[in-house]
């Protein structure tokens, strides 16, 4: 295929799309839509996960020291969580300081703390963990191993809320896997459905251009790029009207995120190869070669 | 066939063909050479494989067994991705035409040069000298059905050698017209081929033909019945529809056809 024919083919596929301006408008309308409910999802996925994620960096795991361990025990205990994989910080809580903490929690019922006698609550560290290491298999682990240590009365950190927020995001993401592959083959079916209607309309200017010696690549390429340009057009819809929900959204959400460009553009480009894939499925039941 | 690709003189040649639809077969054991520049005419009624035979010859179809030669290109080596070069090198018309509803004279023209990525300055340059030659430059901007059935062929007939094809292949390129159309659209071809265009044109109209004085190949129920430059009429007539030879030869006498356009050449 020379420069010529390739300036033909793309001037014919120009063509092609203008004869047919209503049905292909039409089907881009209907892939648009369906590929709407798709990014939709993703959308509440990616601020789900945000969400989860940011509750997650403040996740603290808290290991109580044995009463009585004493100054040295204690700061080699310290050391040795420092040295853990994954442990970004360690912070010291006295039991004095857990109290001030505990009575300021209580708010107006902090009365019924004066009716102890001693402090009942043990020394703390307080380890933050990675943002990477924030995960219930790692976590626990990590509490697992130190729980074995000496001087360690107990650890603790907030296991169930984390499986809670990681059980989500895991049924949000398989949702979204499901959602995709449905709507993907929708919208592949749709498009092979329009280019094979352009195909059945042009079966006389294919048989004629056959005939006159044009390859395969000559005809077929028009319907390629009628089926990617559809494609592209349809995700950009999408994402266009699902930035105009976004918008409207932010009033009531306003750290709502949006998919990155990065994002957009790969979906963009995934949605003119399917595009593309369904007119070549097409093509190949409707056009004899 | 060897022989055939080493002699430049022969541009297409047909070696033992058959073609069986089913358990028929539509065409048996033929054998043809058509020389670059000649003028032949396919004569035989209809269903005697005419259409079949050119579908071969333009690779459309392909022989049951035996092979056809187009120039370097041998039916049975014949991949799929050289057809197209094939095509160029022949230019194909039909009764119907075929000519795209939609688009212009000179569009349908175009698409025959940009199809072999001939650039736009060139398909311009080249369309209108092509439509000067048939003589319908000035309806280059009008569609197709716009134009009478002569104009149409016309303009098919351009397509068709727009890419300078060693040989034309026309299958009853003159049946859906009347007498005299038919005798400007036989003087065209008859032009084109002075230009040094092999032409084979199939048609079931020995009448129309027989008096021009060219090679004549008879086809009958599907094999080579006679191929002669010299035919002998009488005989031809009578297997051609012996009930009819009376019928036939008093239109004769009406056509102005077998006259003088006849030894024109």
């Amino acid at each position: 295929m020379n420069v010529n024919q390739l300036r033909y083919v793309i001037e014919e596929s120009g063509t092609m799309m203008r004869r047919r301006l209503g049905s292909n408008i039409l089907s881009v309308i209907i892939m648009g839509l369906s590929l709407l409910i798709l990014v939709g999802f993703l959308l509440i996925t990616i601020n789900v996960q945000a969400v989860i994620d940011k509750a997650s960096e403040e996740l603290r795991i808290y290991v109580y020291l044995e009463d009585g361990a004493g100054g040295a025990a204690s700061r080699d205990i310290q050391m040795k969580l420092l040295g853990l994989e994954g442990v970004e910080e360690v912070v010291f809580v006295s039991r004095e300081e857990a109290l001030t903490l505990f009575r300021r929690s209580l708010g107006d019922d902090k009365d019924m703390l004066d009716a102890l006698e001693s402090n009942p609550l043990p020394d703390a560290y307080r380890v933050k963990l990675k943002p990477e290491y924030i995960r219930t298999e790692t976590i626990k682990a990590i509490a697992s191993t130190v729980e074995k240590w000496k001087g360690i009365e107990e650890v603790r950190y907030g296991e169930q809320w984390l499986g809670r927020g990681e059980k989500l995001v895991r049924g949000f993401y398989v949702a979204d896997l499901v959602i995709g592959v449905i709507i993907f083959l929708s919208v592949v079916f749709v498009n092979a459905n329009t280019v094979r209607l352009t195909v059945l309309s042009r079966q006389k200017t294919i048989e004629v251009a056959k005939l006159v010696g044009a390859t395969n690549p000559y005809i077929r390429i028009p319907f390629l790029i009628e089926g990617a340009f559809q494609g592209a057009v349809a995700s950009m819809l999408a994402v266009g009207l699902l930035a105009i929900g976004h918008v409207f959204a932010r009033r009531y959400l306003p750290g709502l995120l949006f998919m990155r460009a990065d994002a957009v553009a790969g979906f963009v480009v995934l949605c003119a190869i399917l595009g593309a894939l369904g007119s070549y499925g097409a093509m190949r039941r409707f056009l004899r070669f | 066939m060897n022989e055939i690709q080493q002699n430049q003189r022969i541009i297409v040649g047909v070696y033992h063909l058959s073609k069986i639809f089913g358990k028929h077969f539509s065409l048996h054991d033929i054998n043809l050479q058509v020389a670059n520049g000649e003028f032949v005419f396919l004569v035989g009624r209809s269903g005697a494989g005419k259409s079949t035979l050119l579908r071969m010859i333009y690779m459309d179809d392909f022989p049951s067994s035996g092979q056809v030669v187009v120039g370097p290109h041998v039916s049975t080596r014949m991949k799929r991705s050289t057809i197209p070069e094939l095509r160029r090198k022949i230019g194909v018309v039909f009764q119907d035409f075929r000519l795209l509803e939609d688009q212009t004279v000179f569009e349908n023209v175009a698409l025959a040069l940009k199809v072999a990525g001939v650039g736009l300055g060139d398909v311009k340059h080249r369309v209108t000298d092509i439509l000067m030659r048939v003589g319908l430059y000035h309806k280059r901007y009008d569609f197709p059905r716009e134009l009478s059935g002569g104009e149409q062929q016309r303009i098919a007939i351009a397509r068709a050698v727009a890419n300078r094809p060693s040989v034309l292949l026309a299958d009853e390129p003159t049946g859906n017209l009347d007498p005299v159309v038919t005798r400007s659209i036989l003087e065209l071809l008859f032009k084109i081929n002075a230009g040094g265009t092999a032409v084979l044109m199939a048609t079931h109209d020995l009448d129309l033909v027989k008096s021009f004085g060219q090679r004549i190949i008879y086809l009958e129920d599907g094999h080579v019945a006679k191929d002669s430059d010299m035919i002998y009429m009488g005989d031809l007539r009578e297997r051609l529809d012996g009930s009819r030879v009376s019928e036939r030869a008093e239109r004769l006498e009406d056509r102005d056809i077998t006259g003088d356009g006849g030894t024109r050449r």
